[in-house]
């Protein structure tokens, strides 16, 4: 039995596989797109839009309150980043409750890819508002001998968001698949449901640390400019997760 | 656990494009909307805030007007009242007068009043006392009386001073042809004699003397001298009374 969608290959040229991952990532992908085509096809600026374009706006509002809360600044530069890591790791999840459906969480290439996003990002928001060098100093604060470690905490952070979202979701399908081959009916089900409420919280914990990678980085600028003393590390002080 | 590089790559662009396409038809438009439609919720509330100052600033001119109106009408209320009092005092200055005046008048009146009733009182007295002396004497008239009367009028026109006898001497005019005495009783030769002496020394006349009775003189004399007439009876004492009395009434 094969838990890896990557291995599950539908096509092949040379190099280039297509497997399970790809094509259940394009599923979710399609599935967002035209549930946003739904919701944004009639856009109105009425007092009482439609039930599609509320969930909609509730939902962006929602995210847009969750970056402000954890960035304490203008979520807007960050909510296209930060909001579509939500949306597609929560669909991706919750499409698991669909038989033959493998999340392409599941697979540690789509949790690499998005944990790698979030490990260029980081220094891309913090270049953009601190500049290069100011963005690099940081990483000898307090002291030069402080380098290597900022870089492996940077790089290990990367590597535990990735692991973690991965480990979650594999692990889920692990058991749901060996729980059916052993009793089919009842825990199963129940463990569906766990697995679905499992995957909405990895959807929010990714996104949300992926706000507190991204904010540290944009804090330490804002530290520099009121005081130069409990300057945070760039890795150090944000929190590296975990379940 | 192994990493597929071609899956990795293609998830990082699928992602990218992900990121690309919400941004470009979810996020945006919808961030669009809520800032339209807060745009839209903040001119309602700009609009409802001013329409609010401008119905703070109605409410306060209507205030101010009011004020002023009850300030105006206070002020008027204080004039009628002044005027109210001064037109009051005047009215009651003039009733005062007037009733001063009606008292002075009603007193003058009643003062009146009681003058005729005093009067009225007193013309009734002496009618009443003439009356009382007409019959008192109508009932105690007699020869006595009259010849009392006669004595009386003999010893009057003897009394007379010269320079009244002379005046009337002058007063005569054309002598009459006879002089008339009338009496209630009837006189002797012996007061005929008398009265004519005397009778031709006051009057300086020689006419002749015609006696006449009266009884209604009840007691005295009636002589008559052409259009002289002297008189001293009861009758005309008593009836020269009562005119009397009628005079002073």
């Amino acid at each position: 039995m094969t838990f890896n969608p990557d291995n599950v290959i539908i096509w092949q040229w040379e190099m280039l596989k297509i497997n399970a991952t790809l094509v259940f990532t394009w599923l979710v992908m399609a599935l967002i797109l035209c549930l946003t085509w739904l919701a944004t096809r009639r856009l109105s600026d009425d007092v009482h839009p439609s039930r599609w374009q509320t969930f909609m706006e509730m939902l962006v509002s929602l995210i847009r309150d969750q970056i402000r809360d954890v960035g304490r600044e203008d979520p807007d530069p960050y909510l296209s980043f930060v909001g579509t890591i939500f949306l597609f790791i929560a669909f991706a999840n919750l499409l698991t409750i669909i038989p033959g459906y493998r999340p392409p969480t599941g697979s540690l290439s789509t949790t690499a890819a998005l944990a790698i996003c979030v490990f260029l990002a980081v220094p891309l928001y913090g270049i953009q508002r601190q500049g290069l060098l100011n963005y690099l100093r940081q990483y000898t604060r307090p002291s030069l001998f402080m380098l290597p470690f900022n870089i492996i905490g940077e790089v290990s952070r990367t590597i535990a968001l990735a692991v973690r979202l991965f480990g979650n979701m594999m692990s889920g399908t692990v058991v749901v698949a060996v729980l059916i081959s052993i009793t089919p009916f009842l825990f199963p089900i129940v463990l569906q449901l766990l697995g679905l409420l499992t995957g909405m919280i990895q959807a929010y914990i990714f996104a949300i640390l992926a706000m507190v990678y991204i904010s540290s980085a944009l804090v330490a600028r804002k530290k520099n400019n009121t005081s130069t003393q409990n300057r945070p590390e760039p890795g150090g002080t944000a929190p590296a997760g975990g379940q | 656990m192994e990493l597929n590089w071609s899956t990795f790559l293609l998830e990082i662009f699928n992602f990218l494009v992900l990121v690309w396409i919400l941004k470009r038809f979810l996020y945006q438009p919808v961030l669009d909307i809520i800032a339209r439609r807060r745009a839209a919720i903040e001119t309602q509330l700009a609009e409802a805030r001013q329409q609010h100052a401008e119905a703070d600033a109605l409410k306060q001119q209507y205030e101010h007007r009011l004020a002023d109106w009850e300030h105006e009408r206070q002020q008027a209320l204080d004039r009628l009242m002044q005027e109210i009092e001064e037109t009051r005092n005047q009215q009651m200055q003039k009733l005062k007068a007037e009733l001063s005046q009606q008292e002075e008048k009603t007193r003058v009146a009643r003062s009146r009043q009681d003058k005729q009733l005093i009067r009225a009182i007193e013309q009734r007295a002496l009618q009443q006392s003439a009356e009382f002396a007409s019959r008192l004497l109508a009932e105690a008239a007699g020869p006595e009386l009259e010849n009392r009367l006669f004595d009386l009028l003999l010893n009057g026109l003897s009394a007379l001073p010269a320079d009244q006898i002379e005046a009337l001497g002058n007063k005569w005019g054309e002598s009459p042809e006879t002089i008339v005495v009338s009496s209630a009783y009837p006189l002797d030769d012996d007061k005929r004699h008398q009265l004519e002496a005397t009778l031709s020394r006051v009057t300086g006349l020689s006419a002749p003397v015609h006696y006449e009775q009266d009884a209604k003189l009840l007691a005295g004399l009636n002589i008559t001298i052409g259009s002289w007439l002297l008189q001293l009876n009861v009758r005309d004492e008593l009836r020269g009374f009562m005119e009397l009395a009628d005079i002073e009434s």
